[in-house]
């Protein structure tokens, strides 16, 4: 895959408490533009990281009503069309109905939170982040700092003070 | 699992499973692929002539199709039960065969999903079951169990390979990473760019947990409409209120076990027992004489409501599952279902292969004789004696059915081949992270 050219920095790290240690400098330091890589979610890296819960429950959440209603609309909405008495059952009968909505509304809840995490983990993505270092998905961690091509020294030598084990400038 | 090994050992260990096949793996897939042939070809027959060729008859309908759709529907739930349910409650040694689990879930309605098409006969007018507009004046009956049905075995199909693919990302990132060439541009399409960032970990943990949490229902849910399918009749041997739960039970057995066998040969394959070791084997087997149990106290309260009830119907068929011209099946069933896996209780069977693989593959036969016997013992013998009759199976769905297994186990080989069927984002979280420490 390409990589862009956008003017970063591009730390490797072969610990975990290194790239925290590197999470908690960045953010001393005022940096907001930065993001940070591994090969597992790691509570330590999301808590040194801050930030809101992630919105997809909402999409969940909407997505399962919005099942729901689909449910309910499809059994009872073509009544007036499809009048047809069958095995003895009225025709607005509520228990079947409810098995429909049941499954419909777990059917668009699961739609919906792909839809939602599609959306927020911006996937798909043609090229990888500038500087993406291939050892991140396996066993290393990475950060990658945005930063104008003047101030990428002084963040090289942030990074490498935190224990990055190798730091590269990309996008330049 | 060995709790030692680092990321690396992980991810190299786990590839192990995708390197160039041997010479025995394309003799069993293309022997597979002939069983497979020979399954449509049969089909194909079936369709050119007509339905008489599949030994159903009146008063028997419904034969090996359904009983197989519903042991395929069953050999799924294992997949949903280990994969979501032991995900939400935090189950640590479900990492390591959560993946192939759920391969057998998404093949097993795959395979399960063939049924209904094939026993429909006219299978060109398949669609008239789905909800759409159209000019002919139909619309389905969303109070016939079949309907519900269709929708929950598509739901189930759905959600169980969207949890299935999602779950898959990270590792197909891991390969894109290592692989070279062609492989690189086809894992790099399927890893459709993740990068393992901090947002798309926050995102991606939070949807992994809402699938999750949205499969867990359809575990319960999916066996009881498809036992619903019988039970909303009044046919005597259906028409019970325990078959939802006991339908349940029964799937899951039946895919413990289906999972254990092929375990086994998969990490013996592809030298990966340090992380399907036997202690997930025999974590498995003891779930197996849990539902065993269940399932054998479900076949008791069968007879006993048959008999307290004073219900003659009930009485009647039931004396016929155990005395009439089924018997055999019966007997066979109760052996294998409940007898046979109750030797898990002694450690010496339970942690041995060969015990395993024995006990889990009689589970398999016992849990297909046990939906034949439901299904065509209370057709062949139901109110009326001058409209009883006999089902014998035919050369023509014999083969349908052999030729469905080969199909499930053709899909799961190829799985095994080009997608991990260990998770190793899932395996090295359970590891430690790479070493403390690193230069101030």
């Amino acid at each position: 895959m390409k990589q862009p050219a956008v003017p970063c920095v591009f730390a490797v790290y072969a610990h975990l408490d290194a790239v925290v240690r590197g999470i908690h400098a960045l953010r001393e330091a005022g940096e907001k533009e930065f993001q940070v890589f591994s090969p597992v979610p790691h509570h330590d890296i999301l808590h040194a990281i801050g930030g809101k819960p992630s919105p997809v429950r909402v999409y969940t959440l909407a997505g399962g009503l919005l099942g729901l209603a689909i449910g309910w609309g499809i059994t009872i909405g073509p009544l007036g069309n499809f009048g047809l008495h069958v095995g003895g059952k009225p025709l607005l009968s509520i228990p079947p109905f409810g098995v429909v909505a049941y499954i419909t509304t777990i059917l668009f809840g699961a739609l919906a939170t792909l839809l939602g995490m599609i959306i927020n983990t911006r996937l798909p993505q043609v090229n990888l982040s500038a500087g993406y270092d291939e050892r991140v998905s396996s066993d290393h961690f990475g950060i990658q700092v945005r930063c104008a091509p003047v101030r990428m020294e002084a963040m090289v030598r942030l990074l490498k003070r935190t224990g990055a084990v190798d730091v590269r400038r990309a996008g330049v | 699992m060995d709790y030692k090994l680092s990321y690396t050992d992980a991810d190299i260990d786990l590839m192990q499973t995708m390197r160039p096949a041997k010479r025995g793996y394309w003799f069993l897939l293309g022997f597979l692929f002939l069983l497979v042939l020979m399954g449509a070809g049969a089909w194909w027959a079936q369709i050119q002539t007509g339905m008489g060729l599949a030994g159903k008859n009146s008063p028997v309908g419904w034969a090996m199709y359904i009983t197989t759709f519903v042991f395929w529907v069953g050999i799924a739930h294992s997949g949903t039960l280990i994969s979501a349910i032991l995900f939400l409650v935090r189950v640590r040694w479900r990492a390591a065969v959560y993946r192939s689990a759920e391969a057998v879930t998404v093949f097993g309605l795959m395979t399960a999903g063939l049924f209904p098409f094939i026993h429909l006969g006219r299978v060109w007018v398949a669609h008239w079951i789905l909800p759409f507009p159209n000019f002919g004046g139909l619309w389905p009956n969303f109070r016939s169990p079949l309907a519900w049905d269709v929708l929950a075995i598509t739901t189930y199909l759905t959600v169980s390979s969207t949890f299935f693919i999602v779950g898959m990302l990270p590792d197909l990132a891991v390969i894109r990473d290592r692989v070279k060439g062609w492989r690189k541009k086809v894992y790099g399409f399927l890893s459709q760019g993740w990068q393992g960032t901090d947002m798309q970990w926050k995102h991606y943990t939070a949807a992994y947990v809402f699938l999750a949490a949205l499969a867990t229902p359809l575990v319960i849910s999916v066996h009881s409409i498809v036992s619903w399918d019988f039970a909303m009749s009044i046919v005597p041997g259906w028409h019970s209120t325990i078959f939802a739960p006991y339908f349940v039970a029964g799937a899951i057995h039946s895919g413990l076990a289906m999972v254990v066998l092929l375990l086994i040969p998969m990490r013996k394959a592809f030298r990966i027992e340090r992380y399907i070791t036997m202690h997930h084997l025999e974590s498995l087997a003891r779930f197996i004489i849990f539902t065993a149990l269940v399932v054998g106290f479900a076949y008791a309260v069968e007879f006993f409501i048959a008999w307290y009830s004073g219900a003659r119907f009930e009485k009647a068929i039931f004396l016929y599952r155990m005395m009439g011209d089924y018997a055999w099946a019966f007997w066979l069933l109760i052996t294998t279902n409940v007898a046979a896996p109750m030797l898990f209780w002694f450690k010496r069977i339970r942690t041995s292969i060969p015990w395993l693989v024995v006990i889990c593959i009689c589970v398999e036969i016992g849990m297909w004789l046990e939906r034949f016997v439901i299904i065509v013992t209370s057709l062949a013998h139901d109110f009326l004696p001058s409209a009883w009759g006999l089902y014998k199976p035919t050369p023509i769905d014999t083969m349908i059915v052999i030729g469905s297994f080969a199909w499930f186990f053709f899909l799961f080989m190829i799985f095994v081949k080009v997608l991990p069927a260990v998770s190793m984002w899932e395996v090295k979280e359970q590891l430690p992270p790479p070493g403390r420490g690193g230069a101030r």
